[in-house]
């Protein structure tokens, strides 16, 4: 065979989220890190989420994602007939009037309060325009999930999530902040089942993964938590911090521990659960 | 004078910086002949572009072909063209410590986080502003207060909203609380704009200011009190051209992006994103139900608060917002508003 026809069937791997990619390709089409930036990882191992260029679109079922902006950036999203992505209401930024929305049946939603309002996952669904961002300055993490795939993240920082992923939630008892106190965190659960699917996180500040080996640990700060994959445990420790004479005070951290990722924030803007 | 490379004070007429040896470029016209400065606009406005002159995406002032940023907002050339699948424009980036001209004066934007407006005024040029976006001023630069029709009525931060007006010559610069862009929006005579409050950094002297009840609001109860809430402000700022162009800085929270509303186009935002709009965009609220199949909370839980916007004209939002107060209580009563049951 000529070699213009091996050559187009060369692909380029993600080094974000291991799709491959026609060589021809800029950035990641299914996770929007750019491919010619190499991995960025600091002497202690933590990488350092890519940063996606402005205006880069994302493909995920027959919708695609747009990022738009750097400093609070924005998820425009066009779906397609048939699709539907699920999100927290107040995210939204600006919608086509014609996109229909319904809610999510949650168990045990009532039970989960945020800013005043019971919690509600809501749903809009294709075709149309739908345009979501935050509240502060961070990163987008965009996170192809594969059938199989399961991960955990901090309450309220997920953006959006595409229809084929299932969600649930956890509550993390004892796990406070030592910033802004609380009784506790929810986590939301996200799990493929047949079809790959699409999870966009929000990470105030600058957002940083490892990948931690089974058994190896790190302390986190609590607030600092973004998301970790479901093999990997999280267990509050208490440290107590001496003063030498009487007293002392203890400090909680997370201790989280491997096989799987786990990515952290570089800000710590934590929207307490009442 | 100051040395562009180090910021030491210059001698007159230096040709390196006594403190880094850095080659003093050649002086601008306003340090060198001080009576130029005072000359009516019109005998040192920039030449005319040639007919076939692009203009800026972002301001709609005439380009040169030659240049790399528009002279009216300081934004890149080749960025203009920045549009969204689905037809936003966003502000085009800006070169850090881009350079725009009004009158005499000019107006230098440092930094990318919290971008500062730091202007340099040139005699008999003027600027105002809200007292709480003052970031520094030379000691001898003149500030005094501009009277304001029933400016006693708004407050900002538990204080009377002052129009301060700065007039040249002298330094000033203004920054705000956020990080987000600085906006710079060029006023033709006759144009108007219509800015949500707290946005508005700075404005030349000769563009006219005024405000307006928005009648966008909407009451909830809690218990025996009755609490009015206005999602884009209870009053917005308008701000006009008189009959030379002049200049208004924004500052908005996050990324910027506009688009024109065609006649009767309507669109749905987040009351808290709107930055600006022109005055024929109209607005009011929208209720939107989403369908709920499975169980029915009370009403207060089921619904979405939008602003819906109706062209035709412009209009620009932010990417970062505030939660919307009382959004999540029950609604007595509100201004005028559609609504939508899926």
């Amino acid at each position: 065979m000529s070699s213009p026809t091996a050559e187009s069937f060369e692909r380029l791997k993600c080094p974000w989220c291991q799709s491959l990619n026609v060589r021809s390709a800029l950035a990641c089409q299914a996770c929007g890190a750019p491919l010619d930036v190499a991995n960025l990882v600091s002497e202690s191992g933590w990488r350092e989420c890519p940063r996606i260029r402005d205006m880069t679109e994302i493909h995920f079922s027959n919708s695609t994602c747009q990022v738009e902006g750097e400093i609070v950036p924005v998820a425009e999203i066009n779906l397609s007939p048939g699709d539907a992505i699920f999100f927290e209401h107040h995210v939204m930024l600006w919608k086509d009037g014609t996109v229909p929305l319904t809610l999510m049946p949650l168990s045990g939603g009532l039970k989960r309060a945020f800013g005043g309002m019971p919690f509600l996952i809501s749903v809009a669904t294709g075709p149309g325009r739908i345009a979501f961002s935050r509240d502060a300055t961070g990163e987008l993490v965009v996170l192809p999930l594969h059938p199989g795939m399961e991960v955990d993240v901090r309450e309220h920082a997920f953006l959006l999530s595409s229809h084929q992923i299932q969600y649930s939630f956890v509550r993390v008892k004892g796990l406070v902040n030592i910033l802004f106190g609380g009784q506790g965190m929810y986590m939301d659960r996200f799990v493929t089942a047949g079809s790959p699917g699409l999870l966009i996180l929000h990470g105030y500040g600058n957002v940083f993964e490892r990948t931690l080996k089974p058994g190896e640990s790190i302390m986190l700060e609590p607030g600092a938590f973004l998301y970790k994959d479901s093999s990997v445990t999280m267990d509050v420790e208490f440290q107590k911090l001496g003063t030498g004479f009487f007293g002392g005070t203890t400090m909680s951290l997370a201790r989280v521990t491997g096989p799987g990722r786990v990515g952290i924030q570089s800000m710590y803007v934590h929207h307490k659960t009442e | 004078m100051f040395c562009e490379t180090c910021g030491s004070q210059l001698v007159p007429d230096a040709h390196f910086c006594g403190t880094c040896g850095a080659v003093v470029k050649a002086h601008e016209p306003a340090d060198v002949l001080p009576v130029h400065a005072a000359a009516p606009p019109s005998l040192v406005a920039v030449p005319p572009p040639a007919p076939t002159a692009a203009r800026c995406s972002w301001c709609g002032s005439p380009l040169a072909a030659d240049t790399f940023s528009c002279p009216g907002c300081g934004g890149k050339v080749s960025e203009m063209a920045m549009g969204t699948r689905s037809g936003w424009l966003q502000l085009p980036g800006r070169k850090d410590m881009a350079k725009l001209q009004f009158g005499q004066s000019t107006c230098q934007i440092e930094g990318v986080y919290v971008p500062v407006a730091d202007i340099r005024l040139a005699a008999g040029d003027s600027v105002y502003f809200a007292h709480h976006v003052l970031l520094w001023k030379d000691p001898d630069t003149n500030i005094t207060t501009m009277p304001l029709k029933g400016a006693w009525k708004r407050m900002f931060a538990g204080m009377p909203l002052i129009m301060t007006q700065a007039e040249g010559p002298g330094h000033i610069a203004f920054s705000r609380d956020a990080p987000g862009e600085l906006i710079a929006v060029p006023i033709h005579p006759g144009q108007s704009v219509d800015v949500r409050e707290h946005l508005f950094l700075t404005a030349t002297g000769n563009v006219t200011y005024d405000w307006f009840n928005t009648n966008v609001w909407f009451q909830t109860r809690n218990g025996d009190d009755t609490e009015t809430h206005y999602p884009v402000g209870p009053f917005m700022d308008r701000f006009s051209g008189t009959a030379q162009p002049g200049l208004l800085l924004l500052h908005a929270a996050g990324n910027v992006f506009t688009r024109t509303l065609g006649p009767g186009e309507t669109m749905l935002v987040k009351p808290t994103a709107l930055i600006f709009k022109d005055p024929s965009v109209q607005m009011h609220l929208h209720f939107e139900h989403p369908q709920v199949g499975f169980l029915s909370w009370g009403s207060w839980s089921n619904r979405y608060l939008w602003l819906r916007v109706i062209g035709p004209g412009r209009i620009a939002v932010q990417s970062s917002f505030e939660r919307l107060e009382g959004e999540s209580r029950s609604i007595q009563s509100a201004s005028y508003a559609t609504e939508t049951r899926w």
